[in-house]
């Protein structure tokens, strides 16, 4: 971790907080929770996971930290401002940036740079400062060998990527990803994966990742782990998935790790608890 | 019901620019009872292969045999192949369009030529294989219901028809680590059904290694293994050659072997893993 990145994490800035957020859902009559009662505080640099079932108001979390929906109770703020602040609104969404599911959706030209430099267009910035950030953004996430080509013949770990570099170019402080790995291959999740850790490592960038896998999780600095719109249980990685029985009523599942360690456990055997794969072989060659 | 797929090649965009191979020279057979894993890289040619299965694709070179029907002939009989092979896609439930459930998981049966009594009888009994109850939830919209529901309403309309062979195209993607273990433990399930064969498109190599009895390997069209998730996971380095991974069981027992703690299992579960290494530890 370098030196700047060090320092912006010693500030301990809260870059967003969530304050006794509620949203509901409205369609005619029909009334259905997204979230409810949720208070949480990220701080800058931070890597934060959101695990939960389907319907569990993860993605609407999502939404709701940058200014997409408006709580109907409570506030949420992002940095420092207030997203149902209608003034503020695009300086909240330029500064919180969010990666879907499908890369497909996500494209809007027919040549990658025009993709990239779609963002900072419509905020007004300068061209040259265009081309800098759009070289610097693609620089980032390994794509500018692709720079002049079509987003058509990538694959979907690379139009991720693209994705990625297109909220970058719009310089945002905090990256929300929500499933953006869901649909694609082993390889592009773990570019996905590099690209993030790189971002959050390097270059301190705050990233809140939505997630159904595991291993993702696992990385991260702290997990949020989400039920019925609430905030069921929250801190480290190895603090979540310990408690098993919390990780079960909330539809998940432990890591491969942790799974066989359980086993052995069961079996008699004195293996230490493990969420990564090293660990468990560490643990396994020590007892 | 055999199905026999023999030097089948498949070009989109041919003699233009845009040209590209999608599936080069491939020959594979998947008996009946088969569960049966494609794996490879995204635009490897899984999904163009998946397709022809039940002829949403003309054969362009090849042949497949779907037990006593030729797909290559001029006419294949359409219908016969469709009511035979039921394909589930990617998201499906983003395909479900009827106003009630129950008309969606009718629809199948109704258009194969099954009577109205014929389609219900058979819709309720696909709803109950996927663990659903067409009392229950029958008159409700399909958007209603949860992504997982939707999802098992969404299987329920494919095998209501009937079919001998299921083709899923990444049934599990998108779902949470429950969904997509109550996925597949009803697609175990259902092969003690009429649904003798299943063919599962996944990314996931886990869930390959635990359910699947076969598997076959893509990499840009060509067929490049056919052979049991046993041995692609464990005596290959069919792996390593492509871009594809090893399932978290396989990594750790490599990484215990790395470490001089070999053991004596495939480790395709976490339950054979665990076992083979109580079995060494004691």
């Amino acid at each position: 971790m370098n030196e700047e990145v060090m320092k912006a994490r010693a500030a301990d800035e809260v870059v967003i907080k969530a304050d006794g957020v509620k949203y509901s859902y409205r369609s005619g009559e029909r009334v259905s929770r997204g979230v409810e009662g949720i208070d949480l505080e990220i701080r800058r640099g931070e890597f934060v996971v959101f695990l939960g079932r389907n319907g569990s108001g993860k993605s609407t979390l999502a939404k709701l930290l940058n200014g997409f929906l408006v709580p109907d109770e409570g506030i949420v703020t992002a940095l420092g401002l207030d997203t149902a602040d209608e003034d503020r609104i695009y300086d909240v969404r330029s500064k919180v940036g969010m990666v879907f599911q499908n890369p497909d959706n996500q494209m809007v030209a027919s040549v990658i740079e025009s993709d990239v430099a779609f963002g900072p267009e419509n905020l007004g910035v300068p061209r040259e400062e265009i081309e800098e950030r759009v070289t610097e953004a693609l620089e980032t996430v390994g794509m500018s060998e692709y720079r002049n080509g079509s987003p058509n013949k990538l694959s979907g770990g690379q139009k991720q990527r693209v994705a990625i570099a297109s909220i970058l170019a719009m310089r945002p402080e905090v990256i929300i990803l929500d499933e953006s790995t869901a649909m694609l291959d082993p390889k592009g999740r773990r570019e996905i994966m590099e690209t993030i850790m790189k971002l959050n490592r390097e270059k301190g960038m705050t990233v809140i990742l939505i997630t159904h896998y595991m291993d993702e999780a696992i990385e991260a600095d702290r997990i949020f782990v989400m039920d019925s719109g609430r905030v069921t249980a929250f801190g480290t990685p190895a603090e979540v998935f310990a408690a098993t029985e919390a990780i079960a009523a909330a539809g998940l599942e432990l890591p491969v790790a942790g799974k066989v360690s359980l086993e052995l456990k069961k079996m008699g055997f004195d293996v230490p608890f493990a969420i990564t794969d090293e660990d468990l072989a560490e643990g396994v060659c020590r007892s | 019901m055999q199905i026999v797929i023999q030097n089948l090649s498949y070009v989109y965009s041919p003699k233009t620019p845009f040209e590209k191979v999608a599936l080069d020279n491939v020959s594979f057979t998947v008996n009946e009872g088969d569960t049966l894993g494609i794996v490879g890289a995204t635009g490897s040619g899984k999904s163009t292969l998946s397709r022809h299965l039940n002829a949403l694709i003309r054969i362009q070179s090849g042949k497949i045999l779907l037990g006593d029907i030729d797909l290559s002939q001029k006419k294949p009989d359409l219908k016969e192949v469709r009511k035979k092979v039921g394909m589930l896609f990617q998201f499906p439930e983003y395909q479900l369009f009827a106003d009630t459930v129950r008309k969606d998981v009718e629809f199948g049966p109704k258009n194969f030529g099954m009577n109205e009594a014929e389609a219900a009888k058979s819709a309720a009994e696909a709803m109950r294989l996927v663990g659903l109850d067409m009392g229950e939830i029958g008159e409700k919209s399909p958007f209603e219901l949860s992504g997982g529901q939707m999802r098992r309403v969404a299987i329920a309309g494919v095998i209501a028809s009937r079919p001998e062979v299921l083709v899923l195209d990444e049934p599990t993607a998108g779902l949470d680590p429950a969904g997509k273990r109550e996925i597949l433990e009803l697609v175990t399930a259902l092969k003690s059904s009429f649904v003798k064969t299943v063919v599962i498109i996944s990314h996931n190599m886990d869930e390959i290694a635990e359910y699947c009895n076969r598997v076959v390997v893509l990499d840009e069209g060509k067929l490049i293994a056919d052979t049991t998730p046993a041995i692609l996971f464990n005596d290959s380095d069919i792996i390593d050659n492509t871009e594809l991974d090893y399932p978290h069981t396989i990594k750790i027992k490599r990484m215990l072997a790395a470490r001089g703690f070999v053991i004596d299992t495939p480790a395709l579960t976490v339950k054979e893993l665990a076992a083979g290494v109580a079995r060494r530890l004691k």
